[in-house]
């Protein structure tokens, strides 16, 4: 027998082993006073754990002749079929990928459900596939309440945590229709190699941290350890030394190759979650088969002795073991389950082939941003409760004020308005946030809705993902832009893809409210000025706001709650920290940059534009800072060229409605884009490309932006941004080329 | 020779008409035995026999009472499934619909012959003297079999706001049963479209709450032990798979007279769980008559099921492929029977 095909060897060692009864010994003592399950129930767990095993040995052959595309397989893992079995499916469930038979094993809970046709159309591709319409092979259910997961590093962990925060939060608050029951917890599974993640450990250390402070975070984090991380171990007892110790969670540990051992530490960490709603960190102890993938060779980096001896350590060999020696079934009757297993999963794969795949752009990209489960919008807030809530600041509301001002009349408003909304963040709660936009929303809507985060960036964010798959709509705040780096991927590699993933089934509506920019005098540096925003460029179906004033930015953020309300959009709100307290525009006390509190209903819809003027000799094209130093420029301009100009606002940097800005620029032969963020990757030089493409050369375009550097601090602050002076002399020298 | 993969559907009440009289009759020797064995059960009754019941003239009246029909239904199918040339084919699934799960419960091995004729016989006389309720059955699809779901939510509240309830999923159509009054309410306020809203003669409110006596009653007459694990996997009114190995007796007894009593048989999932989680190379439907045959189409539709999306592209891929046989048409039986 070929020593590399090693699907094939499993496979035949198995009816082997089984025929000559010489199976591996226990590994733990499973003798329990009371027995876990019928009969009936533990055959019924190994003809999950079988299905699964078949449905690898079938992607493996598939993957050779070029029908399967993703063989990451759930082989030695077949032990979490036990937890597909103990939580009902009303438990949130977000999963590694290893997890078919925690897939096959919670199906059975719901009568009719179809999983080994709905894994096969994943496993080959299928639009077909109810969950991913053939995006990836995924693990994910709607009506089982598995949502997709594609991840590799533990990403969806923070949002787990979020997910498990908000069941009994939402029982405080009275949320109408939660979409998790009451009682349930959430579990989420990961290996041991991707426990060393930050952004496992950031989740884990968010959930202890909430606990400790009397929190309640029903989760179970399970950690399926089979000893390697591709090809690099974990050593024996690392899992267990880091997490058994741990204050604020419960340690529980079970071997995951035996399934009356698996039923009895799973169904403890059950209890214990759920009646005592927090955290449990379940550590199963089991083995990888057929090496990390179809195309990972094992033997490159293990010895043939090694894997042969892990090899019968096959949780499917203990399993068979576990039901000759209790006498349930004969050796017989599992071979011919074996065979039946084979002969079914065969005969649907095969059926699965010729089912149709994704064949265009269209199709692909038609769930980017879909939302299937749109919300009909709450009513608005009566004048009395307004006046209310607002207090003495209500008979300010007519005034003119600046950007910071406005933006937390807005948010109070939003509050009342949406009850199921959260302020969460770094500061945000007592303090009132760092420059005060969210100041006072701690006294009148309570520590259940407005609440300081722990110092950590990525559960933010996951945190928010997770509220808002209960029906929560996240209102969160990373403190500064250049914070959210370290937090990307909860955005670009969770919230952004799971209605992609998904067809639209799920969602996760967030609106992140993030101050950034420069321009600010006297403070910060680099972290606290940074003006780059070109990580949400690239990102497709988000939102990106960026305000240039106080009105705009009231009417964009009322936009940006109700997209995320009603469409389930992912919004990232970014607010110019230098305008938020700006009042005057030419001159000391003019007040020509502050501005009333629009009216309740009004709204700057996603993608709309604002334009100052309408002068034919140049247009600027900008946004925030750089659009205040550009109306700031526009009269010297005018004066020295003589001729009119026209300012575009862009408000929006996703979902830039070229065709229309065409439109806007007429007659116009000369547009300057200003863009205060660094050259390189600004969304200046995108609009710059996407003109150029259009222009056919008739119109003179130029950029001006930052340079490719960080922000200096003290007088240099703004040395390498675009000023008023650097704004009117390169529109200038472009009117006069 | 690859064997051809069946799953075997039975059908149930309603199926046996004036046009399958003489349907049981047969020259073939087991089939012979299983039949006398049912007519002498029926004589001990005191009850006409099956034979005697199949080839008197049909009437309406007499043939479509609970206790005549299903045993009638039954021998048909049973003689259908014995014609099942075992050499070409291997039956990977059984499924029935509605009373065709006591045949399907037989077929899979479940129950042996003495108590397969004592389900049917007492399951089919349960009613013989006072018939709760009935059903009625209305369409929820278009003239192309695709489902209208419009017109479905409306029925569904109309049902709801007359506290009947959905007795069978049943493809393109609800049979819906409930109190005469509840019916009646339907009868008169449902928009007709052709022959429909129907009341089925002699039906009672299957499959609903209202049967909760007959579900006690046939628990007190129909001890567990009847019950044996099946050695063809089976699926029920659920959709639920119950195999060979994993199959709890006691459940699956509770599940018969208990569960599917009282509760809607949803035979579209059943037919959408074979055909996705077996993939036959056909499904088999037992006679009597075919009757289950365009319940079995729109389903497939519903499903999408090789890209068949309405009743022409279901009538076309007949033509081509006889996924769909149906043993009591002769040209199909050819293809499965010995």
């Amino acid at each position: 027998m070929n020593v590399f095909n090693r699907a094939l060897i499993i496979d035949k060692n198995f009816i082997r082993f089984v025929n000559s009864e010489n199976f591996p010994s226990p590994r733990v003592n499973s003798s329990q006073e009371k027995e876990e399950a019928t009969v009936s129930e533990i055959i019924s767990l190994f003809e999950t754990q079988v299905l699964s095993r078949h449905i690898d040995l079938k992607s493996r052959s598939l993957k050779d002749e070029g029908n399967c595309y993703y063989t990451i397989g759930s082989s030695g893992h077949e032990g979490n079929a036990v937890f597909g079995k103990v939580f009902p499916y009303t438990d949130l469930a977000f999963l590694h990928y290893r997890s078919s038979s925690f897939f096959i094993e919670r199906s059975k809970q719901i009568y009719g459900t179809t999983p080994i046709y709905d894994l096969g159309l994943s496993f080959v591709a299928s639009s077909d596939d109810p969950i991913s319409g053939g995006r990836h092979k995924v693990i994910g259910s709607k009506i089982l309440n598995m949502p997709p997961q594609t991840s590799t590093i533990a990403s969806h962990l923070p949002k787990a945590v979020g997910a498990a925060f908000s069941i009994d939060r939402a029982k405080n608050l009275k949320i109408k229709k939660p979409q998790l029951k009451k009682d349930s917890v959430v579990i989420c599974s990961f290996g041991d190699a991707s426990v060393n993640h930050a952004t496992a450990l950031t989740a884990i250390n968010t959930a202890t941290w909430i606990n400790d402070q009397g929190g309640h975070v029903p989760i179970i984090f399970i950690c399926e350890d089979n000893g390697l991380g591709i090809s690099v171990s974990t050593n024996k007892n690392w899992i267990e030394n880091s997490f058994s110790n741990r204050p604020g969670i419960d340690y529980i540990k079970t071997d995951g190759l035996n399934l009356i051992d698996l039923l009895s530490q799973t169904r403890k960490a059950e209890k214990i979650c759920r009646f005592n709603r927090v955290p449990i960190f379940l550590h199963m102890k089991t083995v990888r088969l057929l090496g990390h993938a179809g195309s990972d060779i094992e033997l490159g980096y293990r010895s043939l002795s090694d894997i042969e001896k892990t090899e019968f350590n096959d949780p499917l060999l203990h399993s068979a073991r576990i039901l000759i020696e209790k006498k349930i079934i004969s050796k017989e009757e599992i071979i011919n389950l074996y065979e039946h297993m084979r002969n079914r999963v065969d005969h649907v794969f095969n059926s699965v082939i010729s089912r149709p795949k994704l064949n265009n752009i269209k199709d692909v990209m038609s769930s980017i941003i879909p939302n299937k489960n749109k919300k009909d919008l709450p009513n608005i807030p009566k004048a009395h409760l307004r006046k209310k809530l607002f207090g003495k600041e209500y008979g300010r509301i007519k005034q003119c004020q600046h950007m910071a001002k406005l933006l937390n009349y807005a948010l109070l408003d939003i509050l009342l308005r949406y009850k199921n909304t959260l302020v969460f963040g770094e500061d945000v709660a007592e303090k009132g946030g760092v420059y005060h936009i969210t100041a006072d929303l701690y006294k009148k809507f309570g520590a259940r809705r407005v609440f300081n985060s722990p110092l950590d960036e990525t559960s933010i964010i996951g945190f928010g993902l997770g509220l808002s798959h209960n029906g929560f709509l996240p209102i969160s705040e990373i403190q500064f832009l250049a914070y959210f780096h370290n937090a990307e991927d909860q955005i670009r590699g969770e919230a952004a893809t799971l209605p992609f993933f998904s067809m639209g089934q799920y969602t996760n509506p967030i609106v992140l409210r993030i101050p950034g920019l420069a321009y600010q005098k006297g403070f910060g540096g680099h972290f606290h000025n940074d003006n780059s925003l070109s990580i949400f460029r690239d990102i497709p179906g988000i939102i990106l706001a960026v305000p240039s004033n106080g009105k705009d930015a009231v009417r964009m953020l009322r936009a940006s709650v109700r997209e995320a309300y009603q469409n389930g959009r992912v919004v990232i709100f970014v607010e110019p920290i230098a305008l938020y307290t700006k009042k005057d525009l030419y001159e000391p006390g003019d007040n020509k940059w502050a501005f009333r509190y629009p009216e309740i209903l009004d709204e700057t819809k996603v993608g709309e534009f604002s334009q100052y003027g309408n002068g034919k000799a140049l247009t600027i094209i900008s946004y925030g800072n750089g659009l205040y130093l550009s109306i700031q420029a526009k009269k010297e301009i005018e004066k020295k060229i003589n001729k009119k100009i026209q300012i575009i606002d862009l408000c929006w940097l996703s979902n830039i409605n070229i065709e229309k800005i065409i439109k806007s620029i007429g007659s116009c032969k000369k547009v300057l884009i200003v863009d205060e963020c660094r050259r390189t990757g600004c969304h200046g030089e995108g609009l710059l490309a996407q003109l150029s493409s259009i222009n056919s050369y008739e119109i003179s375009l130029k950029l001006h932006a930052a340079e490719d550097s960080f922000i200096p601090i003290g007088k240099a602050a703004t040395i390498t941004l675009p000023s008023k002076n650097s704004i009117i002399e390169q529109a200038i020298n472009l009117v006069n080329e | 020779m690859n064997k051809k993969r069946i799953v075997v559907v039975c059908p149930g009440r309603g199926s046996y008409t004036g046009e399958t009289c003489g349907y049981i009759k047969s020259e073939d020797k087991l089939i012979k035995e299983q039949i006398n064995f049912i007519d002498q059960k029926r004589k001990d009754l005191k009850e006409p026999t099956v034979t005697e019941l199949d080839q008197m003239p049909f009437n309406k009246n007499f043939h479509l009472r609970g206790e005549h029909a299903s045993i009638l239904i039954y021998s048909c199918s049973l003689k259908d499934f014995l014609s099942i040339n075992n050499t070409n084919t291997e039956i990977v699934a059984i499924l029935g619909n509605s009373m065709g799960w006591y045949s399907a419960l037989s077929f899979s091995g479940v129950l042996d012959q003495l108590n397969s004729f004592k389900v049917v016989q007492t399951m089919g006389s349960m009613m013989k003297h006072n018939i709760i309720g009935g059903q009625i059955i209305y369409p929820i699809i278009n003239d192309s079999w695709v489902i209208d779901k419009n017109k479905n939510n409306q029925i569904m509240q109309s049902i709801e706001k007359v506290d009947a309830f959905v007795s069978i999923n049943y493809g393109g159509y609800l049979v819906i049963g409930g109190a005469q009054e509840s019916l009646n309410n339907l009868l008169k306020t449902l928009p007709p479209i052709k022959q429909y809203p129907y009341q089925l003669p002699y039906h009672g409110a299957f499959h609903t709450p209202l049967l909760k006596k007959i579900s006690k009653k046939a628990k007190e007459l129909l001890s567990e032990k009847i019950i044996q694990k099946p050695t063809i996997p089976l699926i029920d009114g659920n959709g639920k798979i119950w195999l060979p190995w994993s199959t709890d007796k006691k459940e699956l007894w509770d599940y018969t007279f208990e569960e599917q009593v009282l509760r809607t048989y949803n035979f579209s999932a059943s037919i959408e769980v074979a055909i996705k989680e077996f993939c036959p190379d056909h499904l088999v439907l037992l006679g009597p008559g075919n009757t289950l045959g365009g319940a079995v189409g729109q389903i497939l539709i519903q499903n999408n099921w090789n890209d068949i999306d309405s009743k022409d592209a279901f009538l076309k891929k007949q033509n081509e492929l006889s996924y769909l046989i149906s043993m009591s048409l002769d040209s199909q039986r050819k293809l499965i029977a010995i």
